[in-house]
């Protein structure tokens, strides 16, 4: 494990939805796989990958998983930094107390930064 | 210095997330269907990125739009491309 | 230096596909190594071993094959977007009880940590999407 004061790695930036494709899950996939492999990882919720983040999702009709379960368990991978695009927020109505996990605000000057800060930056 | 490429039309919301990305001295290259981009009317769009906006020459050419590009876009082709993935620390892809 | 390319579209559907082999080849002529090409979400089709197109249509999956040959260049594809989308070669398609593989060499099965090694290790990743 390396030290929780090293920069983080890889930031996935996350702009779809659940449930209408698999661009969510895929790209949260590569955040735990890259957290499992001990790298630290930033996830950056963008546009309306911000409805990921919502309470009281539920499975699809045929029974698809969705991706809540998977974003409940983002502690147990050690990724905490969690990070949300504050214009997609206002933009979709939202406030950080309608999403199930605690996430961060940042404007475009600091997604900016911190996509200049990253070894690596992944969008889906 | 970052590179960022995107493949969507100026109409897309992707426009406003690469800009978001953007680092004041990053560049942007428009490819694929991101180089109607390039049309004068669309200069507008690129205010933030003027002077540091691209456009890739084969993909003007295929679309018949080479002709019609805004002067204040350079165009570089698939080796310039390459040329600013290597002058450019990294390269995010916005799509 | 090395580079290494991340392709997230299926052939024949956007021009991810054309644009990351023109660039990869563009890549190699000048002279850079690339250490692996990475197919994961729909960009797994580009390994079909039984795509057939048309014949004045350029052959996407023949080009990266060629490129692994006569280059070495690794064709490295997620493994579990792959299955998913009924892409398996030979072990996979016996593991699951599938008859026939359609995904061959050179293309490779691989996990998903194969890309963020890939990714941090190389000098540059350029990823092409839909």
């Amino acid at each position: 494990m390396q030290d929780a004061t090293s920069p983080a790695e890889l930031m996935v930036i996350l702009r779809h939805a659940p449930h209408g494709s698999s661009w969510l899950k895929e790209g949260l996939d590569v955040a735990l796989v890259a957290a499992a492999f001990d790298r630290r990882v930033t996830l950056l919720f963008m546009g309306e990958g911000i409805t990921a983040l919502l309470e009281g999702q539920q499975a699809g009709p045929l029974g698809q998983k969705g991706t809540a379960p998977t974003l409940a368990m983002l502690e147990m991978y050690d990724i905490d930094n969690l990070l949300v695009e504050q214009r997609g927020m206002d933009e979709l109505g939202l406030t950080s107390d309608q999403l199930m996990l605690p996430v961060t605000g940042v404007d475009d000057a600091e997604i900016s930064r911190l996509v200049a800060s990253h070894a690596l930056v992944l969008n889906f | 210095m970052l590179l960022h490429t995107l493949n969507r039309p100026p109409t897309s919301q992707v426009l406003a997330q690469a800009l978001a990305g953007m680092g004041s001295d990053d560049k942007l290259l428009l490819i694929e269907d991101g180089v109607i981009g390039a049309l004068p009317a669309h200069r507008v769009h690129f205010d933030r990125v003027a002077g540091r906006l691209y456009a890739l020459q084969e993909d003007l050419e295929s679309r018949g739009l080479l002709s019609l590009c805004d002067e204040a876009v350079r165009v570089v082709d698939v080796e310039g491309f390459i040329s600013m993935t290597e002058t450019c620390e990294r390269t995010v892809s916005w799509y | 230096m090395r580079y290494a390319i991340l392709l997230l579209d299926a052939p024949y559907t956007s021009q991810a596909s054309h644009s990351a082999l023109r660039f990869t080849r563009a890549l190699l002529a000048r002279g850079h190594d690339v250490e692996g090409v990475f197919f994961y979400h729909d960009g797994v089709h580009n390994a079909a071993r039984l795509a057939a197109p048309p014949q004045d249509e350029p052959h996407l999956v023949d080009g990266w094959a060629e490129l692994a040959r006569e280059h070495a260049v690794p064709l490295q594809v997620c493994i579990a977007a792959a299955l998913r989308r009924g892409l398996l070669d030979e072990q996979e398609a016996a593991r699951h009880g599938k008859q026939g593989a359609s995904v061959a060499p050179p293309f490779e099965l691989t996990g998903l940590g194969q890309l963020v090694d890939l990714g941090l290790r190389c000098d540059r990743l350029i990823t092409f999407g839909p």
